[in-house]
């Protein structure tokens, strides 16, 4: 399982990749905006997104709107953890295709639960 | 011309005022003359308070640019002298200071943590160990030789156990000196915040200014209605409670996507 983590701020990036590896995913790459974590999505190799919205250059539901269009991304997981709590704005990541929200500033246990919810649906869908 | 904010313009109205009953007052008794002559007296008297104005405004933003360059970027470089232009970067640079020092205690916090973790988890495997073996100690199930060699490992042990501690205690020492950068930022960030206060009202004064200046010359401008758009974010929101828009907890947002079928 491999994920990768967009935050335009590093020590974000670093919390939750070692909240990540807490949880048993040890192997994590980073991307700090949507233009930069795009090739990488696309080299193909990646199972999970957890994207940050508000990142200078291609914003967080820019990316998710472009890996929902993206025949060969479109069904990669995207968990949104991000600041931007505004309602309309989670509604518009819901229709987007998100898969799970968690506002900045989480708990770890917060994490936790929304990374496994995502992985049971997925399951429970096979 | 007068200082005080608006007496110009008050002035010129009177002027205007009285001017009506002038021209009503010569109109009425047939004297066309003295009518067009009250008119031009109003044309000229609005010329006057116009340039009045423009210059009134041209001298307090003069003002306004040598007093934020004296008085409100002192607050923030503690010094007087240069240019505005390097003391709006200097504005800046010490907000970028911030920036770089929340980020460098975080990394230096996280580095302890990362350092710490694995010093926890070897105290702990060992102690587990050390325990099994105790307990068959208790239970008096160790052979001679088994019980020569917890001798040891015991000794081992708490020499490690006394080091790991003492790595611990400094690096939980170093988070807490760590956190000495709220007080750094913190002050920064309060000058920063005064100078903007005063920058706010001085830009105030000039629009209130510039007010005068277009009622007299007619002038009107357009509103403009800015709209944020969602997908550039907005970024954390400071006033959660009072914000009906936004959601003020994960259990809220998790309320909201179960709504919607989450």
């Amino acid at each position: 399982m491999k994920i990768l983590i967009v935050d335009d701020f590093s020590t974000m990036r670093r919390i939750i990749k070692n909240l990540l590896r807490d949880l048993g995913f040890t192997n994590t790459v980073e991307a700090d905006d949507g233009t930069t974590a795009l090739p990488i999505l696309q080299a193909g190799t990646i199972d999970f997104l957890v994207t940050d919205w508000n990142m200078p250059g291609m914003t967080g539901i820019e990316l998710l709107r472009a890996v929902r269009a993206d025949d060969k991304l479109k069904s990669i997981p995207v968990l949104m953890v991000t600041a931007e709590a505004k309602r309309d704005q989670i509604i518009a990541a819901a229709q987007a295709g998100v898969n799970g929200y968690v506002v900045k500033p989480f708990t770890a246990v917060a994490l936790k639960e929304k990374i496994e919810k995502i992985f049971e649906r997925i399951d429970a869908a096979k | 011309m007068s200082n005080v904010l608006g007496s110009g313009l008050v002035d010129f109205e009177n002027l205007v005022k009285d001017g009506a009953v002038d021209l009503l007052n010569h109109i009425e008794v047939g004297d066309f003359s003295g009518a067009i002559k009250v008119i031009q007296e109003l044309s000229e008297a609005r010329h006057k308070s116009f340039y009045n104005e423009v210059g009134f405004l041209t001298r307090s933003l003069h003002d306004a640019i040598r007093d934020f360059q004296v008085d409100s970027m002192d607050l923030v470089v503690g010094e007087g002298g240069k240019d505005a232009a390097t003391k709006i970067t200097d504005a800046s640079d010490r907000l970028n200071y911030v920036i770089e020092t929340t980020s460098a205690a975080a990394n230096k916090t996280m580095d302890m943590v990362d350092s710490s973790v694995p010093v926890a988890s070897e105290l702990q495997s060992q102690a587990r160990e050390l325990r099994k073996d105790w307990s068959r100690l208790i239970q008096r199930d160790l052979t001679p030789q088994e019980f020569r060699d917890l001798y040891k490992r015991i000794d081992i042990f708490l020499s490690y156990a006394d080091d790991s501690a003492t790595t611990l205690h400094s690096n939980l020492n170093t988070i807490l000196l760590e956190q000495g950068y709220q007080d750094l930022t913190g002050q920064v960030i309060a000058r920063v915040n005064d100078l903007i206060r005063d920058v706010e009202e001085k830009l105030v004064h000039l629009v209130a200014v510039a007010g005068r200046v277009d009622s007299i010359s007619g002038i009107e401008h357009q509103e403009k209605e800015s709209e944020h758009d969602d997908t550039r974010g907005h970024g954390p929101a400071i006033d959660k409670q009072n914000n009906p828009e936004v959601l003020s907890s994960q259990d809220e947002v998790d309320d909201l996507l179960s709504s919607l079928g989450f």
